[in-house]
């Protein structure tokens, strides 16, 4: 099953990584699928977790760079085909699902229109906003960095969710995932729309295989203090070029407080139960 | 840090990045101050009576400056033997000083972590199974303010 798990994890990937490169209304779709993909992925390391077979989240790197999209397509349709002949290895009532997605998805795939992609140009512009050389800098090492860190959350989100039975940090740890989902969207999509368009790295396992819970929270919320931080310099910076996006980086770093409030609340609740 | 054509390909494609699943030998740089670490992978051949780095890989827990200092640092590694890799190691710590001390700290973790993998390598030909070398970097990474220099 762990060879299925990273072959889907890879999957998911390249078809959100399609999704940023996509300016027409396949994107809508491409991200579509792209969660749909992840979602196969969390109920084949579900399986995992109840077989007790050990899995990390280590995976190949995933070459996305193409001029066309149809290119980055037909590699999707391929590695979805492969994941088809591996499905042997879940219970029959997952396999026939994501048999049945994968039909429709490749089939859907394949018929998409072609576009030029200009993900990769390093132009480093963004629609109708003139920033200075310094703001174009500093919003292209913010992009690098957050996105990387919204990946990164997913996946630690995720891994403590498949690996608890509290339902109480288990709904904190979902709107957790789904929250960086859109940021990583947000992130991702900039970056394509100014050519810098890269696939996050892989994660250390250490990252997310948390032995201390506790400090892990404490740790998290200091990291959204230090991302607020963050997306206020970023918005200083972009302000005076372009008062809309500074106004996107207030959005976020708003947004960043009540991951504060519900990591606050799952440590609160985290030692409450400890001590029962 | 300064955002030229170089530094975006290697944020986007970060070179050897991961780890290598024939390694022979690998160590740690680590910063005591905040948890940061690089660790680099080595597979080393023995050719001509020398050690050679036939491949290698590294993975951070770190910023984008440690990651595209990884990225540069391996690339000029592979296919070095130890003693052009151990000249690599002290050319790259003779320009620290000459770079932010945030951007220093971050190159000084890579090239103590091919520095312990070079160590640990040698240290596995007399104990095979002896573990991992770490190093601790001695630049700070904390940028410091505006005017609070």
């Amino acid at each position: 099953m762990k060879a299925l798990a990273i072959s889907m994890h890879e999957a998911w990937l390249a078809t959100l990584m399609a999704g940023f490169m996509s300016k027409t209304t396949s994107k809508q779709k491409l991200f579509d699928f792209s969660d749909i993909l992840f979602r196969h992925f969390t109920w084949i390391e579900a399986e995992m977790v109840m077989a007790k077979e050990p899995y990390d989240y280590n995976r190949e790197a995933i070459p996305i760079k193409v001029e066309k999209l149809s290119v980055i397509l037909h590699n999707i349709i391929q590695r979805l085909n492969q994941i088809d002949l591996q499905l042997a290895v879940v219970s029959p009532d997952l396999s026939h699902r994501i048999t049945h997605d994968i039909q429709y998805i490749t089939g859907v795939l394949a018929q998409l229109p072609d576009e030029e992609v200009t993900a990769f140009n390093t132009l480093r512009k963004l629609d109708n906003i003139e920033l200075s050389s310094e703001a174009t800098d500093a919003l292209t090492l913010f992009l690098f960095e957050e996105s990387y860190k919204e990946y990164e959350l997913i996946m630690i989100y995720n891994y403590l969710k498949a690996h608890s039975d509290d339902a109480y940090i288990n709904r904190i740890f979902q709107i957790l995932v789904d929250e960086s989902f859109f940021h990583l969207k947000s992130f991702g999509d900039m970056m394509a729309k100014m050519g810098i368009l890269g696939v996050p790295r892989t994660i250390f396992k250490e990252m997310y295989q948390v032995e201390d819970i506790e400090a892990f929270f404490l740790a998290g919320i200091d990291e959204e203090l230090a991302a607020k931080e963050e997306c206020k310099k970023l918005s200083d910076a972009v302000a005076t070029n372009s008062p809309q996006l500074a106004q996107f980086f207030d959005f976020i770093n708003n947004q960043e407080n009540y991951h504060i409030s519900l990591m606050k609340d799952a440590l609160a609740h985290w030692e409450k139960e400890k001590n029962v | 840090m300064t955002v030229d054509a170089q530094l975006i390909e290697h944020m986007m494609e970060p070179k050897n990045y991961g780890t290598l699943e024939n390694s022979n030998s690998e160590g740690l740089g680590k910063n005591p101050e905040n948890g940061e670490k690089v660790i680099v992978y080595l597979q080393v051949m023995e050719e001509e009576g020398e050690s050679v780095i036939e491949d290698i890989s590294f993975q951070a827990i770190g910023c984008s400056t440690t990651i595209v200092a990884g990225s540069m640092i391996t690339q000029e590694a592979r296919g070095l033997s130890f003693k052009g890799a151990t000249n690599l190691i002290t050319a790259t710590m003779k320009i620290l000083d000459k770079v932010p001390p945030e951007d220093a700290a971050c190159s000084e973790m890579v090239a103590l972590a091919l520095k312990a993998s070079l160590e640990t390598y040698r240290l596995r030909q007399e104990e095979s199974d002896h573990p991992s070398v770490t190093y601790q970097i001695t630049n700070d990474c904390t940028p410091k303010e505006e005017g609070n220099q």
